[in-house]
């Protein structure tokens, strides 16, 4: 009888210590940091690249980003208790803006003193109607775009995304080089600001970014001569901004990405564009677009480029520009 | 050396063990009976019916759908009640087949478009979702339970023992049962955002198997039940908040740890 008891306290005793020793070793092990620093946080990783760059290696500047490197896109991201410590550690809060943030509401709310640093403002981004085509749910598009596009396009049940993305703005505004250069200044000009000791460290460094991107740019338009006016479909919507900067033509866009279950309807409307529409080359992302790419190359002849969406990788400063390069690389290569 | 203080700084925190502190107890309390009874499946079930219980929400375009969910699971549990007690088939099959039948047509309005990410967190529990208003809902079905508890746990007992002798003694069985599935039904429904589809059902049977495993009569079962519940639940917090782990899984896992350790001790002899 007492010999249960003891066993009892003995157990939850022996339970209580281990855990707390192995978190105890566990959070020693994963924060050896100083905290005297101004603690810059970034939503993602492409904006964490950015400021990797525009902070460079000013002094007294901690720089972290927020979600795991493999969260990809922020779709559907949950803040975890640890992202909310270190947002209440944190001076300022780089985010991408146009609805990709979704929790900024939450985080609003927590902390009302934070400096929040949006990157996509002034930009003016697509609209994902524009691209999918689609007619149907939004009265007010519709006005706008009027008949002539969705008469030869074809109509899709996409009405998923609007509440997905909160807004129907399509926030993947890195995607696009020219884009992502007036992101690097914003978030250059929102730094200078908060900080305004480091103010010239910061702008000189955007501006050698800049310069390394107003590069890149030109190749990219390089390519125009290849790509203008060619239709693509996209397995990403992402990849808009790249149709955009090459002067291509939307037939399609499809989002897969994290855990998106494609119905066999919706493989066919794909096929159906296609062929109607005679589209020759689509854009995927490789880490979820591969099936769907190779099931549609066996039933029609079209060329697939596996582009990268920039939204997950190493923690380099030159990550993006190679990134990008890259894609463009495939992209020349199939369109000679 | 960490603060093991720290966690008690944020609101969402504060939050959340406020809910634990409410949630264990009764956990404990209804999990006694449910192993008792042999419901853990039923419990189960139960709680894959939330997936239904918000696609219904959604397809009414309701704001909260925890109202729903709480709506749906309760008409769930009555109906299970009911159709179990026809005995046409052995329960199990009945409890399966109402089981899987929710969870998909859950799942197929909930992914439709292929969106079912956007609710995917609740399969694993989310603990910044608790509100201070459903810990006012927690608070009311606290009061209730205990009051059912002190007036209808002998009934239970007795129906828990032998069904038949309890309604030759003029014990509304058949009140009692449904009263006793909407009450667990309330509780899974008004946890289930936190704690996660996946795993609610461990936190329901986990301390009541384990006290079991070593009690000798009512008392020590209610009592041993209730300390591993509390237990299980505060550690799990604390210790979830300083790993980054989601909190449903690892109060789950030290639960576990004292299941399997009543399990030993108690074969021992």
């Amino acid at each position: 009888m007492k010999n249960k008891y003891v066993f009892v306290l003995v157990m939850l005793f022996t339970i209580l210590v281990v855990s707390f020793g192995f978190t105890n070793i566990y959070v020693s092990h994963s924060q050896p940091e100083a905290d005297e620093d101004f603690v810059v946080v970034t939503s993602f990783y492409p904006m964490y690249i950015a400021s990797m760059n525009v902070i460079g290696d000013t002094e007294g500047i901690t720089l972290k980003n927020l979600s795991e490197p493999q969260t990809g896109c922020l779709h559907d991201f949950q803040l975890t208790p640890a992202d909310m410590k270190l947002l209440s550690t944190a001076d300022v809060f780089v985010i991408n803006g146009g609805g990709i943030e979704s929790f900024m509401e939450d985080i609003a709310k927590q902390y009302p003193e934070l400096v929040v640093v949006e990157a996509c403002e002034g930009i003016e981004l697509l609209c994902e109607e524009d691209t999918h085509g689609h007619a149907h749910s939004h009265s007010e598009e519709e006005d706008i775009h009027g008949d002539e596009e969705h008469d030869q396009e074809f109509e899709l049940g996409h009405s998923h995304d609007e509440d997905a993305h909160n807004h129907d703005l399509n926030a993947h505004a890195w995607m696009s080089v020219e884009l992502y250069r007036k992101q690097v200044e914003n978030i250059a000009n929102g730094l200078a600001k908060a900080a305004p000791k480091s103010t010239e460290s910061f702008l000189a460094n955007a501006g050698m970014y800049d310069r390394k991107l107003e590069a890149l740019q030109v190749e990219q338009e390089k390519l125009l001569t290849l790509t203008q006016g060619e239709e693509v479909i996209l397995f990403h919507c992402a990849y808009d901004y790249v149709a955009e900067d090459l002067g291509l033509e939307t037939a399609f866009c499809m989002d897969l990405d994290e855990e998106r279950q494609v119905s066999a309807g919706e493989v066919a409307e794909v096929l159906e564009v296609i062929q109607h529409n005679g589209v020759k080359y689509i854009f995927a992302e490789a880490l979820y677009g591969t099936d769907m790419c190779e099931m549609v190359q066996k039933e029609v002849d079209v060329e697939v480029i596996y582009l990268d969406p920039l939204n997950r990788g190493e923690y380099e400063a030159d990550s993006y520009i190679e990134g990008m390069r890259k894609n463009l690389k495939l992209i020349g290569e199939v369109f000679q | 050396m960490i603060n093991w203080t720290s966690w008690l700084d944020y609101s969402f925190m504060r939050n959340a063990l406020v809910a634990i502190l409410i949630i264990t107890p009764l956990f404990a309390l209804l999990g006694t009976m449910i192993v008792n009874k042999k419901m853990a499946y039923f419990s189960d079930a139960l709680g894959h019916s939330a997936l239904t219980g918000i696609a219904v929400g959604v397809v009414f375009g309701m704001q909260d759908t925890t109202i729903s969910m709480v709506i749906f699971a309760v008409v769930f549990a009555l109906l299970l009640n009911k159709i179990s007690s026809r005995n046409t088939a052995s329960t199990d099959t009945i409890i399966s087949v109402f089981s899987s039948c929710s969870v998909a047509i859950g799942l197929a309005i909930l992914s439709a478009g292929g969106n079912f990410s956007k609710y995917s967190a609740i399969l694993v529990g989310d603990i910044l979702s608790i509100t201070t208003q459903e810990i006012g809902y927690l608070v009311g079905i606290f009061a209730f339970t205990i009051l059912f508890w002190i007036f209808g746990f002998n009934y239970l007992n007795a129906i828990s023992i032998h069904r038949t002798v309890a309604k030759s003694k003029q014990i509304p069985v058949k009140l009692m049962d449904n009263l006793f599935a909407v009450l667990v039904a309330l509780i899974v429904m008004l946890s289930i955002k936190w704690i996660g589809i996946l795993i609610i059902n461990a936190l329901l049977i986990l301390p009541a198997a384990s006290a079991r495993n070593i009690s000798e009569n009512i008392r020590e079962y209610h009592l041993f039940s209730l300390i591993f519940s509390l237990f299980s639940g505060i550690v799990g917090l604390v210790v979830s908040y300083y790993t980054n782990v989601a909190t449903g899984p690892m109060i789950v896992i030290i639960a576990s740890v004292i299941y399997f350790a009543t399990y030993l001790y108690g074969r021992r002899k």
